[in-house]
């Protein structure tokens, strides 16, 4: 009877992290040096000089042998964990993979006996303090000490001790947006490395040593830094909550797309979590080109705009002096007929509208409408145009608060002159993130897009002839250009359940009218 | 006037012994049933559950009077009274004593003596098919109309056999008055058996008894009802009273059929052997003179016709918990290829016998 | 070819049906007389004797609550994601620090507990993946409800006194 009859299969982690580093080759050139080579589980692969075991490993996407908690492909490597030991032939002891440079003709064996025991000896360290209160962590299902214990622990602890216990630590807001739980922390100190090397606030360090080491907020007042959410992503167990996300749904129930932020000009590439079709929470998607591995944590709140019950998701009308919801067929037929019967109107087009909603709006709509239609954009998010975008730290955060300024203004569009509103009726179309334009008190007014109650009810002027509910970003398909000039597209992450509909299927409704 | 007076107090007793006895008949049914199938059965209402019957009515009185949209009210509402009138009418006619003397007057305990008596009954026997085909027909319901022409064209058929049954033992006793029938059978058969019909006609009575289970409805031949595959049959659309009166007339027939097929071949009143000591015995016991007599001798006949009839019914619900019911052509089969030859050449046999002994 | 000729030969015996109805006849005379002189019934008076159910019947839930009458469930929504039938709604929160008199920290809470009776198949699995052994199926049988409302047992529903599993 062979040993393979049932076997566990390693779970799939999800770690988030992939790195950018790529497989390197040889210069075919007979005269070029050759790069060296390292043999990794039986097979041998080549490196870049300077490249750590961890880091060849990932250039071949083998890193998934290799368990780690301090490592982080973003961050200064620490060596602190112990779990992402190896055995090196020739070495007396395990090497830390993560900060052993590899060496030409090294041999690694990332899975041997002696590593698998050290990696449960390791594991079995860990749990011995750590906390079984996975049904109420909500790292439970995303947890790196969880998978790793699955699939290296020990099946019972030889630790019959008390375990240890911070005061008061069960619950700690470091901020408003996170929650630590000091009980759960492996002590890997990827947060304290994030502030002090990411975003260089140094805002966490750990405190006394050894049995009482305890993460603390340097300052009084907590955590300062716009990326906080990072931690609670990268944090390997319970340690770091979000607040936002904390206690709401478990992950495990979560459906994960990817999309594309919209809060700023960066264009951070996520992850949408949802539940049927309500979304919990983002989620950073590494891409090197454009956020690497982290995000900003007013990105990261932005789909409760979306998520609003105040957001107008049916098409309205004003029938007896009250708005009312109508079918989009009676708004586009009484929209219609009040744009043939002005003398000039004018098309709005907000700067997160994505490329193809400002190709259609500039080009389709105008002949709809006939007559002395002009077209611009506008933005109103304290910036004009793109060139007056620039960058509010070192990291991402862009002064831009709309996706997709580059792409409009490559279509050939103007900026709305001195930002005010001049023809007889406007049509604004906009994604929930551009600001209002001035307005006279009775500027007649047709919404088009993502626009919520309040904001209707806060405009300058009531005199709207129609709502058309338009949809988010994560409902809708398109590319959007970002403050580098890099196109991105996107496909829906969540189907959206009112009744918005695309700007292309209400073009399509508009002509069938005309 | 005294003739008048003793009418209306014989049909008086007999209506309320009929109807009076069909609620502690259906508490039988619903109790035996529980004990042949190891239930308990309605135990709740009153002593042992014996009021259920009486707290069904009173259900059954309060609910809805409703009639079916597109019904034809007349004969909807005509077919339960004919279901309950017809058999009362043919026990007018069956003898339950001999005569007792009230006044110095000789009563016949019996409504109306007639010649014809059996002619009579097998009229209002036939008239039981009326109240089926109307009611099934009248309430406008595919399942009462196929439960109206099952049990139509049941009744028809056994009615043949019973027809044929009936006529073997009329060549017998000679007569069509019931009272004589039973007065022939008082005398004994080889100086120990009473002359029961069932003795002198063994066949005959197994026939006509077969047939009065299939002329009442009652399981294995209740077809016109046949829940399984018919919901209710006949009576589908029929609630409340109505329902009720269909009900009593179930089991007002019951006791027309028993009493009929006990005053042609089991004696009728005539009192079981060794009875007459009895009857001697409290004579003596309270010095009675012929006139009381007479009156002790009816009242033990009463009591003998009343125990074969209880006997016969008992019999009735005890066949209905035993055996499945019949499927339509098994139905058929059985009455037209065994009770109608069978009745046939038991006739024949009987005549000759007749003729044999009579010459 | 295909076919199976069950026809059977009947004696004459059997197909005079007599001797089988005699048979048949015996057989119901017998329960009668057992149901009517001896009192013997297969079936019991039910409200006020009731049969003894095996210790592992499930029946409808509680969730098992501690001494200051705090619910033991942590919303940790195994039960929502084990029940085969879906029937488990939670919403969770946070615990305010007043509820918890007794021993540790209950750090989440449910805010509504909701379980479709209707929807519920009573596979027991949501009692086996409770960490807390909150969630039990009691011995009780009698689940019948007057409207469709009341078949939705909701937290207060669920607390219910209980002092063991077997308890109505």
């Amino acid at each position: 009877m062979s040993n393979t009859d049932f076997e566990i299969k390693k779970p799939k982690v999800d770690l988030n992290y992939s790195s950018h580093l790529k497989p390197v080759h040889s210069d075919p050139n007979p005269e070029a040096k050759p790069l060296p080579k390292v043999t990794i589980d039986g097979k041998t692969y080549e490196f870049k000089p300077g490249d750590t075991i961890m880091q060849v490993a990932e250039r071949y996407k083998i890193h998934e042998e290799i368990p780690r908690y301090c490592y982080h492909p973003g961050m200064p490597i620490a060596g602190t964990c112990r779990m992402c030991t190896v055995e090196v032939e020739k070495a007396p002891k395990l090497m830390t993979s993560c900060s052993t440079p590899a060496g030409d003709g090294m041999v690694v064996h990332t899975r041997s006996e002696k590593v698998m025991k050290s990696r449960t000896g390791v594991m079995e360290f860990l749990l011995t303090n750590h906390p079984l209160d996975c049904p109420v962590c909500d790292k439970a299902g995303e947890c790196e000490l969880q998978d790793y214990n699955f699939e290296y622990g020990p099946a019972k602890s030889n630790f019959k001790e008390e375990k240890r216990v911070y005061d008061n630590a069960t619950t700690k807001k470091l901020s408003p947006l996170v929650t630590l739980n000091m009980n759960r922390c492996v002590h890997c100190e990827r947060c304290v490395r994030f502030t002090d090397d990411i975003t260089k606030t140094n805002d966490l360090v750990m405190v006394n040593r050894g049995w009482h080491k305890e993460l603390e907020a340097t300052t009084p007042e907590g955590l300062k830094n716009d990326y906080q959410g990072c931690l609670t992503d990268f944090c390997p167990v319970g340690a770091l909550t979000w607040n936002d996300f904390r206690f709401q749904k478990r992950s495990w129930f979560l459906a994960k797309k990817p999309s594309i932020c919209d809060k700023c000009s960066k264009g951070c590439n996520i992850e949408v979590h949802s539940d049927a079709d309500v979304v919990y929470r983002y989620v950073p998607i590494h891409n090197e080109m454009v956020n690497g591995h982290w995000m900003c944590d007013t990105g990261r709140n932005s789909y409760q705009e979306y998520m609003n019950p105040l957001r107008v998701i049916s098409h309205m009308m004003r029938q007896e002096d009250k708005m009312h919801s109508v079918s989009i067929e009676a708004v586009l037929a009484s929209v219609n007929a009040q744009l043939k019967g002005t003398s000039s109107v004018q098309i709005v087009i907000g700067t997160d509208s994505t490329r193809e909603e400002a190709a259609l709006l500039k080009d389709k709509v105008p002949a709809l409408i006939g007559k002395n239609v002009s077209v611009s954009y506008f933005n109103g998010t304290g910036v004009n145009t793109p060139a007056d975008d620039k960058k509010l730290d070192n990291l991402l955060k862009m002064k831009d608060q709309t996706a997709n300024s580059r792409g409009v203004e490559e279509q050939g569009l103007t900026p709305l002159t001195n930002g005010e509103l001049t023809a007889d009726v406007a049509v604004l179309f906009r994604n929930g993130r551009t600001g209002i334009p001035k307005m006279k008190a009775d500027q007649k007014l047709v919404l088009w897009g993502v626009w919520s109650q309040s904001e209707i009810q806060s405009l300058p002027s009531k005199n709207i002839l129609g709502v058309i509910a338009g949809l988010a970003t994560i409902e809708k398909e398109g590319s959007y250009k970002n403050a580098d000039g890099i196109v991105q597209k996107f496909h829906p992450a969540i189907i959206h359940r009112g009744g918005a509909l695309s700007a292309h299927h209400v073009v399509g409704l508009w002509k069938s009218l005309t | 006037m005294f003739d008048l007076a003793m009418m209306m107090a014989k049909i008086l007793v007999i209506l309320g012994c009929t109807l009076g006895v069909v609620p502690f008949l259906v508490w039988f049914e619903r109790r035996g049933a529980a004990w042949m199938q190891g239930r308990v059965g309605p135990n709740r209402v009153g002593p042992f559950g014996l009021l259920q019957s009486l707290a069904d009515v009173l259900k059954f009185m309060f609910k809805e009077t409703f009639v079916p949209a597109k019904a034809n009210k007349f004969f909807y509402l005509m077919a339960p009274i004919i279901a309950l009138i017809a058999p009362m009418c043919a026990l007018s006619v069956i003898p339950f004593g001999s005569k007792v003397i009230v006044n110095g007057q000789e009563v016949f305990l019996q409504i109306a003596q007639m010649d014809t008596g059996v002619i009579f009954i097998l009229a209002f026997a036939g008239l039981e098919v009326y109240p089926i085909i109307l009611a099934g027909w009248s309430s406008r319901n595919k399942y009462s109309v196929l439960g109206a022409l099952r049990g139509s064209s049941q009744i028809v058929s056994y009615e043949i056999s019973m027809g044929l049954a009936l006529l073997s033992m009329l060549i017998v006793f000679g007569s069509f008055n019931p009272y004589d029938m039973v007065a022939w059978q008082k005398e004994t058969l080889f100086g120990f058996l009473p002359r029961w019909g069932a003795f002198v006609n063994p066949f005959g009575a197994l026939v006509f008894w077969i047939a009065t289970f299939a002329e009442t409805n009652r399981l294995p031949f209740d077809l016109p009802e046949g829940e399984s595959e018919l919901v209710a049959g006949y009576h589908v659309e029929y609630g409340g009273m109505k329902f009720a009166a269909f009900f009593m007339a179930e089991y007002v027939a019951m006791i027309m059929a028993s009493s009929l097929l006990v005053t042609l071949f089991f004696g009728g009143f005539n009192m079981f052997p060794g009875m007459g000591m009895l009857v001697d015995l409290v004579v003596n016991q309270f010095q009675f003179g012929a006139v009381g007599l007479q009156n002790t001798t009816a009242f033990f006949e009463f009591a003998s016709f009343f125990t074969k009839v209880a006997f016969f019914m008992f019999v009735m619900i005890w066949i209905r918990w035993t055996l499945p019911r019949f499927r339509f052509d098994q139905l058929m089969d059985l009455g037209w290829k065994v009770l109608f030859p069978l009745s046939l050449i038991n006739l024949v046999v009987v005549t000759i016998g007749v003729y044999y002994f009579n010459s | 070819m295909g076919t199976i000729n069950i026809s059977k030969k009947y004696t004459a015996k059997q197909k005079s049906y007599i001797p089988a109805i005699l048979v048949g006849m015996k057989i119901t005379m017998k329960r009668f007389i057992q149901g009517f002189f001896f009192r013997k019934h297969d079936t019991i008076m039910y409200p006020e004797v009731r049969r003894k159910y095996s210790d592992r019947f499930r029946g409808m839930h509680f969730i098992s609550v501690d001494p200051a009458k705090t619910e033991n469930c942590t919303a940790c929504f195994l039960c929502e994601t084990i029940c085969p039938a879906q029937c488990i709604h939670i919403v969770a929160d946070e615990r305010d620090e007043d509820e918890n008199p007794y021993g540790v920290k209950k750090e989440k809470k449910p805010v509504s507990f909701d379980i479709d009776a209707l929807r519920c198949c009573f596979c027991g699995f949501c009692e086996e993946a409770c960490p807390k052994d909150a969630i039990k199926l009691s011995g009780n049988y009698e689940l019948a409800v007057s409207s469709r409302e009341e078949a939705f047992y909701d937290l207060d529903h669920l607390k219910r006194p209980m002092n063991g599993r077997n308890e109505k």
